[in-house]
Parts: structure tokens; C-alpha cells; sequence
């Protein structure tokens, strides 16, 4: 079993997010002209939970003052990789923040720029877990659920930044966004749950996970009670105030951390099975 | 790489002493958490006799080794006799080979928040002497050798024992001899 992985369940889930703002940013842009100021609210968001990510990884460190290092096996270490796209994506969104205080340059290629640095991050993020060791992150599952998480915490934080800055068609397709993202997460663990169990530490993850109340609690607040909100709000546009918004990322916020600690405290891999 | 050194095993002959443990830690005064190298008892499951069957590893100094491939500072290389060699002054303390290894050779050491790990006495074989652990074996059950095919065509030489995890993972340079399901005579 593994162990409870606080600074990277942090890093993970809060720069996931502010990628997620990223991308769900240059989604609106392509649709309608992004206004100012919600352009400069989702940037400057966007970066203060990178900033908070980047930080939190180093306590996962045993030598952060050396972290610097980490960058110097890029022909094999995801983790190499990780980090080099992460830098980019900071550098990337430096330029997005000059660009929210001079709107001159090219806005449009600079978010698309920044977000395909961010998604490469988040992918490299995900790989690093896809290990012959672990049966249970041996395949594709960490990069779908790494990139979900953007996708869907993205999009909420999105829908509160904007408040009234949101045209009601952009408010409602970045929520039905985050409600197609609950849809795809809850069908991919399904398919997750049922693929890992044909060897016996994919097995021993679906159980611990099956047994465990934090898992039902994360499916119920992650899950089914954000599913319910959105599916009555997006019928009737009005159910939708600024609070019952704000429950919405509140639940599904610690729905995704509950799941990223699960993530990291589910995995068993394959060892020695003898007496010490 | 020209050859692939490694360990061969003989459960046969190994008593479970834990020679070979105190021998490394002798060596390199290591602190007390950290197990380089670790004796195993066979689980009963596994070896249905009623007698204690023992086998001893440390690092395996794998052809493919995974701790390798993920450490994000380069910290391990793999010399030109096969020796998977972990350089402490370059590890961040990031624990990503211990997640990648299925041996869990790598070990953490909490007081120096750096991971350490077996590099097959590496310094005492380019002097052409045998590696702490293998000359400490009174039974001789650990010998110092070159994994290759003649070797794993020999009779009895077996490349994994029930419990451990699979060779294909990353290819571990060890070889074991036995155990030998033993007959039970009864005087009646």
C-alpha cells in the first residue's frame, strides 16, 4: 500500500487547476474575445496556483535545495520531463501576465502555446506513475485522470472567476464541460476498477479502494452530488448563484484531492513476498 | 556494457546467518535502517517442507533497471562490468526509484533524506577482491558472477524463486541454486 503523499497530492491537483484555467481561457477566446478582466483574473489565478504547485512539490523533496537537478535526465526520467514543461509552462504564463497588463501581442497562440506546455506537463505529471512495478498505474488510467482533473476543476474555477464577465453561453458550456468530465471520471474508473483486477495487486488496489470509506465519500461529494447540481442547474439557468457555484467546486474540489490521496495510498506493487 | 556481473544464491547451503548483512554493513557503516542487502526467509506457501529455506539479495544491479530510468538526477549508472552504481552526493531524496524497483533494494535513509543502495563493492572488485557480503558467506552460499548464458544453462540454476517478483520487469542479475524439495523419510 502506499502512503499519503500530501506536497505531491497538492502539487498535482493545484496545478492541474490553474492549467485547467489555462486551457478553459483559450477555449472562450476561440469562441468569443476573451473580456479583459477576466482574462487577467484567470491569469493572475492561474499562476498563483502554479506558484503554490511548485512549492508544494519541493516538500516532497529530502534535498529541495537541490531540486534544481532534477531537470538533468530528460533522455528517460518523467519526471526530467515534468519539471522542463512545468518551467516552460511558467515561463509561458509570465508572458500571458505582461500580456494581461499590455493586451497588444497575440493573445490567442500565447494561451494556446501555454496550454499545450501545460498539458504536456500534466502528462509528463502522469507518466511518471506509469511503472511495470505498480500494476494498478501501468497504463493510461494516471494520464486520464490527471487530465480530467484539469478539465473539470478548471472549468468550475473558470465559471467563478468569470461571474458576471461570462456571456450566458460560455457559462453554460463551461458547465456542461465539468458535468461531461464528471460523466468521463466516473465511466473510466468503472473501466479502471474492472481492468486492474486481472493480477493480484490490481485486485488488492480495487479492494482497498471498494472497502474504503474515503473512496465512497470522495464518488458521493466528487461524484454523484456535483452530477446532481449541475444536471438540475443546467435545466433551469437560475438555480445557478454565485453559492450553489461555489458548493459545486467546493465538492468536487475535495472530491479530487480525496481521489489523488487515494491515487498514491491505493497502489500496491509487486514485491517479495518472504518473511524478513 | 561488455559483461554482467551479479550474485548467484545457493539456498542450499544458506543458513540464514545474516553474515552477509553485517558483513555490508561493516563495510560502509551503514546506519541502522537501511538494509543494503537483506536475508528472506521462504514463506511456507511457497516451500511446503518442514525446514527454513533462506535466500539473500541486495541490489540486483538489473540489465534493466528501473531505478535507473526514472531518477531524475542521473544519480545511478550502469558501469561496463554490469554494476548499477547509485552516487549519493547526486540524489535529491525524490523516492522515485524506490516506487520503481520491485526488489525494494533502493532504501531511504530518513536521516539523510538520501536513498543508498548496494553498488556490489565496487571499489573491492577493481582492487580484485570479493564484495564484503560474498567473502563473509562462511557456508559459501553467495558467490560473485558473470550472468551469462552458460551459467543459466547449468543444472539447478534457477533465474527466480517462488515469492520473488518477475525477471522480466527489469532482467535482475542473480541466479539462484534450489531450494531442493527435500523427502521425508518416516520410520514407520
Amino acid at each position: 500500500m502506499g502512503t499519503w503523499e500530501w506536497p505531491l497530492i497538492v502539487f498535482t491537483v493545484l496545478s492541474q487547476i490553474s492549467i485547467g484555467i489555462i486551457v478553459g481561457l483559450l477555449g472562450l477566446d476561440c469562441r468569443n474575445q476573451l473580456k479583459e478582466k477576466l482574462f487577467k483574473q484567470g491569469v493572475v489565478v492561474s499562476g498563483i496556483l502554479l506558484m503554490i504547485a511548485l512549492l508544494a512539490s519541493l516538500f516532497h523533496l529530502g534535498h529541495p535545495e537541490a531540486a534544481y537537478r532534477a531537470i538533468t535526465h530528460l533522455g528517460s526520467s518523467w519526471l526530467s520531463r515534468e519539471i522542463l514543461f512545468f518551467i516552460l509552462t511558467f515561463v509561458g504564463w509570465l508572458y500571458l501576465l505582461w500580456l494581461s497588463f499590455h493586451p497588444a501581442g497575440k493573445l490567442r497562440s500565447s494561451l494556446l502555446i501555454t496550454s499545450v506546455l501545460g498539458l504536456l506537463g500534466i502528462i509528463s505529471s502522469a507518466m511518471i506513475y506509469v511503472l511495470p512495478r505498480v500494476p494498478a498505474w501501468n497504463n493510461v488510467a494516471p494520464v486520464f485522470f490527471f487530465i480530467l482533473t484539469a478539465g473539470l476543476l478548471g472549468a468550475l474555477a473558470l465559471v467563478i472567476l468569470g461571474g458576471k464577465e461570462l456571456q450566458p453561453e460560455q457559462k453554460k458550456s463551461l458547465l456542461n464541460w465539468a458535468l461531461g468530465c464528471i460523466i468521463v471520471s466516473i465511466f473510466m474508473f468503472v473501466l479502471y476498477a474492472s481492468t486492474i483486477k486481472v493480477n493480484a495487486q490490481g485486485a488488492a488496489t480495487v479492494q482497498f479502494l471498494l472497502s474504503s470509506p474515503l473512496f465512497w465519500l470522495r464518488a458521493g461529494l466528487g461524484w454523484l452530488a456535483p452530477l446532481i447540481l449541475l444536471l438540475i442547474g443546467l435545466k433551469s439557468q437560475k438555480v445557478f448563484t454565485a453559492s450553489t457555484l461555489y458548493l459545486v467546486f467546493a465538492l468536487v474540489g475535495v472530491g479530487e484531492i480525496l481521489g489523488r490521496a487515494l491515487f498514491y495510498v491505493s497502489a500496491v506493487g509487486i514485491h517479495i513476498s518472504a518473511l524478513f | 556494457m561488455t559483461k554482467q556481473l551479479g550474485f548467484l544464491h545457493n539456498s542450499e547451503k544458506c543458513v540464514g546467518c545474516q553474515g552477509c548483512e553485517m558483513a555490508c554493513k561493516n563495510e560502509y557503516q551503514t546506519d541502522a535502517a537501511p538494509r543494503w542487502r537483506q536475508v528472506f526467509q521462504l514463506r511456507e506457501e511457497d516451500y511446503s517442507l518442514p525446514t527454513r529455506m533462506f535466500f539473500s539479495m541486495a541490489c540486483n544491479h538489473c540489465a534493466n533497471p528501473e531505478c535507473l530510468r526514472v531518477c531524475p538526477v542521473k544519480a545511478y549508472t550502469k558501469r561496463e562490468d554490469g554494476i548499477v552504481v547509485h552516487d549519493h552526493d547526486r540524489c535529491i531524496g525524490c523516492r522515485l526509484c524506490l516506487m520503481a524497483c520491485p526488489y525494494d533494494r533502493p532504501q531511504f535513509n530518513p536521516a539523510q533524506k538520501k536513498v543508498e543502495k548496494c553498488n556490489l563493492c565496487y571499489q573491492r572488485i577493481d582492487k580484485g577482491e570479493k564484495p564484503a557480503c560474498v567473502a563473509a558467506c562462511i557456508p559459501e552460499a553467495l558467490q560473485l558472477v558473470e550472468i551469462n548464458e552458460a551459467l543459466d544453462q547449468r543444472m539447478g540454476v534457477l533465474k527466480t524463486l517462488p515469492g520473488l517478483p518477475s525477471p522480466d520487469i527489469t532482467q535482475p542479475a542473480i541466479r539462484f541454486i534450489g531450494p531442493k524439495q527435500g523427502k521425508q523419510i518416516r520410520r514407520d
